[in-house]
């Protein structure tokens, strides 16, 4: 057993950050947490075009690397750390691509993959998942994809789309069969989405930290040509299910507030004894120890699925358990620093005296989202008992 | 990165698996615990014919030179199978006492015996308070003329005293009013200036009071140097904290498999246990304990296995471990309702295993300040 990295591996996390320092230093991007959800920049997306870094696990034929998913673990922790500005190409290169060299036609092939590898322009996806009645209940969708001649007719409504007002491309899940007899797990099918195409609304959300990351897309009469789906009719859920433990398994699951894990650290180090209070002291001394103990075991268990893929097996236990373990962290972590720095925690970004320079009181704020986007916890616990332990479905 | 088990790891865990399995069923165990020895003659001697003894001990003292790691699969399979016996106090904690102080007179005129089963030692670190003490031991070893000592007070927590042919213990030595340190003496197990108190504790390991009362010894009795037993107490200690982890990994995983199984058989409101939501998740917490507990456990003893220094997961490892393991079998009664609170029911024997390996060597508050001052803190 060996917890430990080649040279070459470290090695290449070197070189990564190597990267990532220069284009701080230029200022091209801020470490502060918020990055995936809010830093699209086709700009640097393109420079980690130049080095290979997109589709970096992709077979070569495809224009990957053909390199294990350890490496874009490796590559991702560091891209994460810093909060690098990856939201551009990030849904393509984790779940989009793959999709599309597991179910996709030639031609969707040819035309997509080249493109996101090369970080070329109008190429953002987003999502096209849930819906106000189908969230954790996902095959309950009813936006409906109706045959009319060589197209499809979109009709129906998205909910929770993050970037869906900056991307060019939704990845949509919509039902294609509606014969009540056969069942709503074999009733779906995948679409590419041009969000361009007439009949797209794009409308926004506010969340709960006073930001615009997500929205409802509504969809009247949109003609998709038929080109455009992925795989055969009503295969939808097959294939999900194929790539629900990709998306699942990635670092980001345990970094998404990596810089107030940082900021807290480097706090508490500065702390003084004397000034707080022995007890106080004490007391933070013990919490940091504990949320260092299990941000040590939450990395583990990422490396360990993305070991297990290049292994050749199916993570779906590994994954959802990570996730779930992970994004339990990350809530802890933002609540433990807010008792550590106490109400300064309170200030908003913009306000003098802020702690953290209110990075604090938005990661806070954005908290509840942890557990339940890309599958809650009690969801991922289901996955873990029924997939992982074989108990029973229904 | 490598999660993967050499072959030679498989199958010794393989083995020890179908030993424990074979030889020491649930059922044996809590036979042997009610008798005074406590443990099987019959398959200590097995098991030193087998190596396990001597796994990690070199070659001219009869061990086959083996590495840690698989010394901790070994300890994995004994937890699983709440294994009672002499293995750690004697094959572990004195040996590597003994290897790491004694001399090579010292090594040759123990440690073969020790790894061939022939001899059983054990050790006595703990207080009155049932603390380890070992940096400065309440045991006192007083002067008696020029090479001589008496050694007065009590240990407690003293494994198979009953059945051991030597204590090591750790005393301060003084001579008039002065001390120097803390000192690690090897006793007789038994003598007439020793008195064996058994101690009836809730795993009902054999365990002992061990209290001197001018037990007489000797400069020769002395492991090591004068004034450095806590230096070796501490050097050995990773190794014995890594293979405790060890054995709750394994205990742990014995409990979420009893349980799981529990919750598909038993049937309520019409249907298995399983079905409810509830259920299922409370096992998906167990299994993501299990989990997280191997992997920080293996951690530990993948990096004590390749020498590199380790201090801060070894900590990481003791404190999550100990709170895992617990927490596992705290669920674990809920599943199982009232019939895991019987004594007929195994599960009893893993609750109590959980809390007396949280209790060994400093619960997790213990090592959550040792990870503290690994950060710098």
């Amino acid at each position: 057993m060996r917890f430990w990295f080649t040279e070459e591996q470290n090695k290449f996390r070197q070189t990564v950050r190597d990267f990532l320092q220069a284009e701080l230093k230029a200022g091209t991007f801020v470490a502060k947490s918020g990055g995936l959800a809010e830093g699209s920049s086709q700009e640097f997306s393109k420079k980690m075009a130049q080095r290979g870094w997109i589709g970096m696990t992709w077979p070569k034929q495809y224009g990957g690397q053909g390199r294990s998913y350890v490496d874009k673990v490796i590559l991702n922790e560091e891209i994460f750390k810093v909060q690098a500005p990856v939201a551009y190409h990030f849904l393509a290169d984790r779940q989009i691509g793959p999709s599309i060299i597991h179910f996709g036609s030639d031609w969707q092939k040819e035309y997509f993959l080249p493109r996101f590898v090369r970080a070329e322009e109008n190429m953002k996806f987003c999502l096209l998942f849930s819906e106000p009645n189908a969230g954790s209940d996902l095959v309950n969708v009813a936006t409906s994809a109706t045959k009319d001649g060589d197209s499809y007719l979109i009709r129906g409504q998205k909910v929770w789309t993050s970037g869906g007002h900056q991307s060019e491309y939704g990845w949509l899940l919509a039902r294609t069969c509606f014969d009540p007899k056969v069942p709503r797990h074999e009733s779906c099918s995948q679409f590419i989405l041009d969000l361009r195409l007439p009949g797209v609304t794009v409308r926004p959300i506010i969340n709960m930290a006073g930001r615009h990351t997500f929205n409802e897309v509504f969809f009247d009469d949109v003609r998709v040509e038929k080109r455009f789906m992925v795989g055969p009719e009503n295969e939808a859920f097959k294939q999900i299910m194929a790539q629900m433990d990709y998306e699942r398994s990635g670092v980001e699951r345990i970094l998404q507030n990596y810089p107030i894990y940082q900021k807290l650290m480097e706090y508490v180090k500065k702390m003084e004894k004397k000034k707080v209070g022995e007890a106080f002291y004490s007391w933070v001394r013990d919490s940091v120890a504990q949320l260092e103990t299990e941000f040590q075991i939450g990395r583990l268990l990422v490396y360990y699925t993305a070991w297990t893929i290049d292994q050749g097996r199916k993570p779906s236990k590994e994954a959802a358990l990570a996730k779930a373990y992970c994004n339990q962290y990350e809530q802890r972590l933002n609540d433990l620093a807010t008792r550590v720095l106490g109400p300064s925690s309170l200030l908003r970004e913009g306000t003098p005296w802020a702690a953290f320079d209110g990075e604090l009181a938005e990661c806070y704020l954005w908290s509840p989202s942890y557990t339940l986007q890309g599958g809650s916890v009690e969801v991922l616990k289901n996955i873990v008992a029924q997939r992982g332990l074989n108990l029973p479905r229904k | 990165m490598d999660f993967n088990l050499s072959d030679e790891s498989k199958m010794l865990k393989s083995n020890a698996e179908k030993f424990m399995k074979e030889k020491s069923p649930s059922s044996f165990v809590k036979n042997i615990l009610k008798e005074e020895k406590g443990f099987s003659e019959a398959l200590w001697k097995e098991m030193a014919g087998l190596g396990w003894l001597g796994l990690i001990y070199a070659e001219p003292y009869g061990g086959s030179g083996g590495n840690f790691f698989d010394l901790f699969v070994l300890f994995e399979e004994m937890g699983k199978a709440v294994f009672p016996s002499p293995f750690f106090c004697s094959a572990v904690f004195a040996g590597l006492l003994i290897n790491e102080a004694g001399n090579e007179s010292v090594k040759k005129a123990y440690l073969p015996g020790i790894i061939e089963g022939k001899k059983i030692l054990t050790v006595g670190l703990q207080n009155e308070q049932c603390f380890y003490d070992y940096q400065k031991p309440a045991l006192e070893a007083r002067g008696d003329g020029k090479d001589s000592f008496r050694i007065r007070g009590t240990r407690l927590l003293v494994p198979y005293a009953h059945v051991a042919d030597e204590t090591l213990v750790c005393a301060k030595v003084m001579k008039g009013p002065r001390s120097s340190g803390s000192t690690l003496f090897i006793t007789k197990a038994k003598d007439a200036g020793i008195q064996l108190t058994p101690l009836n504790t809730i795993t009902g390991e054999k365990s002992f009071a061990v209290t001197y009362a001018d037990y007489p010894a000797n400069v020769k009795d002395i492991l090591g140097s004068p004034g450095k037993g806590a230096v070796y107490v501490e050097k050995v200690m990773p190794k014995l904290i890594v293979l405790k982890c060890g054995e709750m990994v394994g205990g742990l995983s014995k409990v979420v498999d009893m349980t799981v199984d529990y919750v598909k058989q038993r049937v309520q409101f019409g249907k298995p246990l399983g079905v409810l939501q509830v259920v299922q998740h409370y096992c998906a917490d167990m299994t993501t304990l299990l989990d997280t507990a191997r992997m920080i456990a293996y951690q530990a003893a993948s990096l004590i296995s390749a020498g590199l220094p380790c201090a801060k997961e070894v900590a990481m490892a003791k404190a999550w471990c100990s709170d895992a393991y617990k927490r596992a079998t705290q669920v674990a009664h809920q599943l199982h309702g009232g019939i895991g609170f019987t004594e007929e029911h195994d599960l009893h024997l893993y609750y109590k295993h959980a809390k007396a390996l949280e209790m060994e060597f400093g619960d997790s508050w213990v090592h959550r300040q040792r990870v503290a001052e690994a950060m710098g803190l």
